[in-house]
């Protein structure tokens, strides 16, 4: 036997015992970084793979290609073998994970931000404002300062009338007043503009009161329409889709005949109590909100006065048109449940946070 | 205004409603019936004859008063003072008695040793009055009658009438309203016989009015033999029952109509009416005079005065004066029946600080035509309180200004235009009628127009409208169909409620909680805050608290933080949107709306105390940066484009170290930063608060977003930690890497700022990370190593930034 075969045989022999060997071997390495060890050990640049085939110039070259191709067969079998173990080892390290004492889910969750809340006047503003919206009504913008022109005088409050007492008025020394209504707004819109138009006047409204059921700053919004043949019939109508947009289909609407100086007829508005309603019969049952009358008394309205129309320079035989306003405290109170209108303004963190 | 519904069903023979129904009637026409409450005297009650009284043996003070059933006699302890003498008729609560005004029941006690079974009731212990003194002497009745015989038990309503209608402030009024409403015919239930008498020529009294605008009518008529004394029961009891005090029976009379005609009248003790000469006229400087209040007037010119040959005898239409009252001693009466002008009545009720029955009424308008029914009814009415009386026939009537009843044209067509209900012409004329109006011409039958004069009861009835009104009225206005108009499109006017909305939604959505703040406040607040010195100052403010218009959002979030800590809240975050006020400068280009109203400013403020939110360590408290954060963040929530913020320390309020200006493409919108020391204490905060102040409405210009197109080429990242000196700001060396790194830099963070350590002192090392990329390839590692190498040199020649080691 030459040298060169010995060598062959020789090679052939370490090469089936690393064939033999390293399944073993891999298995023994406990962790990803021992089996890559391990793997490194046997196919590295300097590993025992290459130190075999080392001596491959000691070996015939007839012969050299056979070896070659039991080696490639043999790399082939380890990295298989080393890419098995790599997932059994992931696979279970992955079932120890998953299988560790659980997150303690009771510790309190990391909130991104504290939660910001409007103001619950604010909320039934914008949800007011909304509703209107829907209906075809824009939102016409006025001053809180106004003259006592729009405020009153052309809305038919006569000077030295008792009608200006259910009002009373902050002046400011410049001969002024805070508008007592957001009625000012109808003035504003119809002394320069032209019908038809349908407007809302959200807005903060000022009177000489203060106690536990007043505050001498409050919200009222004002909607009215102008139009050719506007008549009484449609501002039920809006009034009825108001209702039910606000507390749900078929709230019953209530007019009773009342008195504001800038319409006629005027009529205050009675909504069914949203909180007492028996579902099944839509009967309202009575309950301490509506002070078991299965009633809401929440809005005034009218017809626009003719007088209102002429000192605004409209022709009262061509347009008519409606008003109706509310109270966006009275509002918030009833859809809230709130006791009391103080609170609303005392601004208490924990009042505020319950909106 | 309190009625009666025994009086009303007096008034309305057809009546038939209960008193619920008529409650509910009078609401729905508008005549708000707010309560309703039982007068009367508990059932059990009886009518007793006085037959012997002796003192009590034990207790001074205390009698034994045997009296008459009619059933038996028995003895009853009794401490009023004014039992009468036998013969006289009182009322006895018999054992077991509930008496629900004192929520008493009469029980057996034993007083003095002496058994008493029943109580000798006083008025206000039936709940017949508020006050009483003494137990009740009767004028009429038997012996074992029940009192609710006597006294008959009512129903009295408390009616919050709207300021149009006088008319519902009698019990006339209220009938004739009520019968059109059930629809029953009605006219006025009294009618005086005076044949034979003697008339009010009589007294021979002259009446001067001077002022006929003030007074257009006068009307007085009189009886003689009077004889001052306590009313009949049934007189007293209908007063007492109506919140009015039974006085005397003459004074009695003229509350008793005008509660039941709404007309005010007053009672002179014509003896008294110097020169039996009445001259209506405005007050002068001499005059002077003491109302019935016993109040010395001081009179203006435009008080208008009744007066007597001597001088004022009564403040007109609000208050008589104490010299000419009725007194006990009074025989000859003058009763006077006017009609003053409303208005004017108001401005001296006003001026005088009175609100006087008479005075509410008389500014109310009250009808100027029935001194005919008035007088006639107050002079018999006389003759029935006071046995013996010569009533006088007539009444002597001096017109000033002409009054005239208003004639209408109603027109058919416009009924349904205005209600969109087709009302027939004949139910509208019918219901009017009823209302006591006159149809003075309409072609009968299926008419189109007619004209309608309106009654003098009714001032409110001026116009077409005011007669559809009360036709809907009549007819329930709640049976108007519902009809969805066809709404035309309008644009909004004016953009703060939009604004306004937008700025909530950002705050809230950054974790602030909305406060609602009054937009009045005190000098002092905004001197505190060196806030603009208020300009709008209120003429007539609640409060010194409440007398200037703000200039500065702060003052009330300040309150409400103030507030919070109170109820020991530490920390707050919290905003509020509105206005300030400020006068328009008589100099400025602003002065071009004519009206000169202030100018009112949308603003946004915010507040940031106590500690920032932290989880699960200490918590922090807040600092400016937080407050820089609300500052950008609401700026690109609400704007969509970022906020400039330059360090600027004029801001008075503000902490020079911490303040800056919040910029929008240049325009000035805010400010940011902690509040100054001195305003911490001049509030008395006691903590650290950061503020952040902004106008809305630049903010409501936001930008349209312009989408751009996603970059091709992949980005090629660099980190960079430079030391530099606390002198030079984080931001100025952040824009010096972004201008050296050229248009390869896509964007410069700061991320890490490091001290301590190897860093020297008073240095901080910051870390950036610079993305550079092009628009038109992949950039290589040599490339941006090239641009890299030259932002270092640079950053450190312009800032002294040297790479941290």
């Amino acid at each position: 036997m030459s040298e060169a075969d010995d060598k062959k045989a020789e090679i052939d022999r370490a090469l089936s015992a690393l064939c033999e060997s390293f399944p073993a071997r891999f298995l023994g390495a406990e962790t990803e970084q021992a089996l890559r060890d391990e793997n490194a050990k046997i196919l590295g640049k300097k590993g025992e793979l290459s130190a075999i085939l080392k001596e491959l110039g000691r070996v015939a070259p007839e012969a050299r290609k056979a070896i070659g191709e039991a080696a490639n067969a043999v790399k082939a079998k380890v990295e298989a073998g080393f890419e098995a173990r790599l997932r059994e080892l992931a696979m279970r390290k992955r079932d120890a994970e998953l299988n560790a004492r659980p997150f303690d889910l009771t510790l309190p969750a990391r909130v991104p931000l504290p939660r910001g809340h409007r103001h619950p006047i604010s909320i039934v503003r914008e949800e007011l404002v909304q509703i209107f919206r829907s209906m075809g009504f824009a939102v016409f913008d006025g001053p809180d300062i106004d003259t006592e022109e729009n405020n009153f005088g052309k809305l038919g409050y006569p000077p030295d009338h008792p009608a200006t007492d259910m009002q009373d008025t902050f002046y400011t020394d410049k001969g002024h007043l805070l508008r007592s209504h957001t009625s000012n707004i109808q003035i504003r819109a119809m002394s320069t503009m032209k019908p038809p138009f349908a407007f809302i006047a959200p807005g903060t409204v000022f009177r000489r009161d203060d106690d536990m059921t007043h505050s001498p700053m409050f919200h009222q919004l004002e909607a009215f329409l102008v139009d050719e043949h506007v008549t009484l019939a449609h501002l039920r109508g809006v009034l009825s889709e108001f209702a039910a947009r606000l507390f749900g289909d078929g709230t019953p609407v209530r007019l009773r005949p009342s008195y504001f100086p800038f319409v006629e007829p005027g009529a205050e508005v009675d909504l069914g109590c949203p909180f007492c309603k028996d579902e099944k019969t839509g009967k309202r049952l009575g309950c301490g909100v509506c002070k078991h009358t299965g009633f809401i008394e929440i809005m005034g309205c009218g017809m626009i006065h003719p007088t209102v129309f002429e000192a605004c320079g409209i022709d009262p035989e061509k347009y008519s048109g409606f008003a109706l306003g509310l109270g966006l405290e009275r509002t918030a109170m009833v859809r809230y449940g709130i006791p009391n209108l103080r609170m609303m303004f005392e601004n208490d963190p924990r009042f505020l946070s319950q909106f | 205004m309190l009625a009666s519904y025994n009086w009303l069903k007096e008034l309305c023979p057809g009546l038939t409603l209960s008193a619920s129904e008529v409650a509910d009637k009078l609401t729905g026409a508008g005549i708000e019936v707010e309560g309703q409450k039982p007068y009367g005297a508990p059932d059990e009650c009886i009518v007793v004859k006085v037959v012997a009284m002796r003192p009590h043996p034990t207790k001074s003070g205390l009698r034994l008063v045997t009296v008459d059933t009619g059933a038996a006699q028995q003895e009853i302890v009794c401490g009023a003072p004014n039992v009468p003498e036998p013969g006289g008729l009182v009322v006895l609560a018999p054992l077991g008695t509930h008496l629900p005004a004192k929520n008493m029941t009469i029980g057996k006690r034993d007083i003095g040793g002496i058994p008493s079974e029943g109580m000798l009731c006083s008025d206000s212990e039936l709940g017949l009055s508020e006050e009483s003194d003494g137990i009740i002497i009767l004028d009429q009745g038997k012996r074992g009658q029940r009192v609710t015989e006597v006294v008959p038990n009512d129903v009295i309503f408390e009616i919050g009438l709207t300021p149009n209608r006088p008319d519902g402030l009698g019990h006339i009024g209220l009938a004739r309203e009520l019968a059109a409403l059930v629809g029953i015919h009605w006219k006025p239930p009294f009618v005086v016989e005076t044949e034979g008498r003697d008339t009010i020529e009589l007294l021979g009294v002259k009446v001067t009015i001077e002022d006929g605008v003030r007074c257009p009518i006068y009307a007085a008529a009189g009886a003689i033999n009077v004889k001052i004394g306590p009313s009949p029961a049934w007189a007293r009891y209908r007063l007492e029952s109506l919140g009015v005090r039974a006085i005397s029976n003459v004074v009695d009379v003229t509350n008793l109509v005008m509660l039941e005609t709404g007309h005010p009248m007053h009672a002179f003790d014509y003896d008294h009416v110097q020169d039996a000469h009445i001259i209506v006229r405005r007050a002068r400087e001499t005059d002077a005079m003491k109302t019935l209040d016993g109040v010395t007037r001081e009179l203006s010119e435009d008080d208008l005065l009744i007066c007597d040959g001597r001088g004022p005898v009564a403040l007109a239409g609000v208050m008589g004066g104490a010299d000419s009252e009725i007194g006990d001693d009074t025989t000859r009466v003058l009763f006077e029946c006017a009609y003053f002008d409303a208005r004017g009545v108001r401005r001296t009720a006003r001026r005088h600080g009175l609100h006087t029955e008479s005075s509410h009424r008389f500014e109310r308008g009250v009808d100027w035509d029935d001194h005919a029914y008035v007088l006639a009814r107050a002079v018999d009415l006389t003759s029935r309180l006071s046995p013996g009386t010569k009533p006088l026939a007539g009444h002597i009537v001096v017109h000033g200004e002409p009054l005239s009843r208003k004639v209408i044209r109603l027109r058919h067509a416009k009924i349904r235009g205005l209600l969109g209900v087709d009302v027939p012409m004949a139910e509208a004329l019918a219901t009017l009628t009823r209302l006591g109006c006159v149809v003075t011409s309409s072609s009968a039958g299926n008419a189109t127009e007619a004209d309608v004069e309106a009654p003098s009861h009714r001032p409110d009835l001026l116009r077409e409208v005011d007669l559809i009104e009360e036709v809907i009225r009549v007819r329930g206005i709640d049976t108007v169909p519902a009809e969805l108009p066809a709404v035309r499109p309008t644009r909004d006017v004016g953009g703060r409620e939009a604004a306004f909305s937008r700025v909530r939604e950002a705050a809230v959505s950054l974790g602030l909680s909305e406060a609602v703040t009054f937009a009045f406040t005190t000098k002092e607040s905004l001197t505190k805050l060196h806030a603009p010195a208020p300009s709008v100052t209120l003429k007539n403010p609640l409060s010194e608290l409440q007398a200037v218009m703000r200039t500065s959002m702060l003052a009330g979030l300040i309150d409400a933080f103030g507030n919070a800590r109170r109820h020991g809240e530490r920390s707050a975050r919290l905003f509020t949107v509105g206005n300030t006020y400020e006068a328009r400068n008589n100099s400025s280009e602003l002065r071009e709306a004519a009206d000169n109203l202030p100018v009112e400013t949308a603003r946004f403020a915010a507040l940031l105390a106590g500690d920032a939110p932290a989880y699960l360590k200490k918590p922090r408290p807040v600092d400016v940066w937080d407050a820089l954060g609300i500052a950008e963040e609401m700026v690109l929530r609400v704007t969509g484009t970022r906020a400039d913020l330059r360090r600027d320390t004029s801001f008075a309020h503000l902490h020079p170290r911490g303040s800056a200006a919040i910029y929008v493409h240049d325009t000035l919108v805010g400010r940011v930063g902690p509040l100054h020391p001195d305003v911490l204490e001049a509030f008395d905060l006691g903590t650290d608060v950061m503020v952040v102040e902004l106008d809305v409405m630049p903010l409501a210009r936001a930008q349209a977003v312009r989408c751009v197109p996603l970059p091709r080429f992949p980005r090629n990242t660099r980190d960079i930690a430079l030391v530099v000196s606390d002198d030079v700001p984080a931001g100025l060396v952040l824009s010096g890497v972004k201008k050296a790194a050229g248009d390869l830099c896509e964007e410069v963070s700061l991320f890490d700022r490091f001290t301590g350590d190897s860093i020297p002192k008073d240095h901080a090392s910051l870390a950036f990370r610079v993305v550079y990329r092009s628009k038109d390839k992949t950039l290589t590692d040599a490339e941006v190593d090239a641009v890299h190498t030259r932002v270092i040199s640079e950053v450190n020649a312009a800032y002294g930034a040297k790479l941290r080691a």
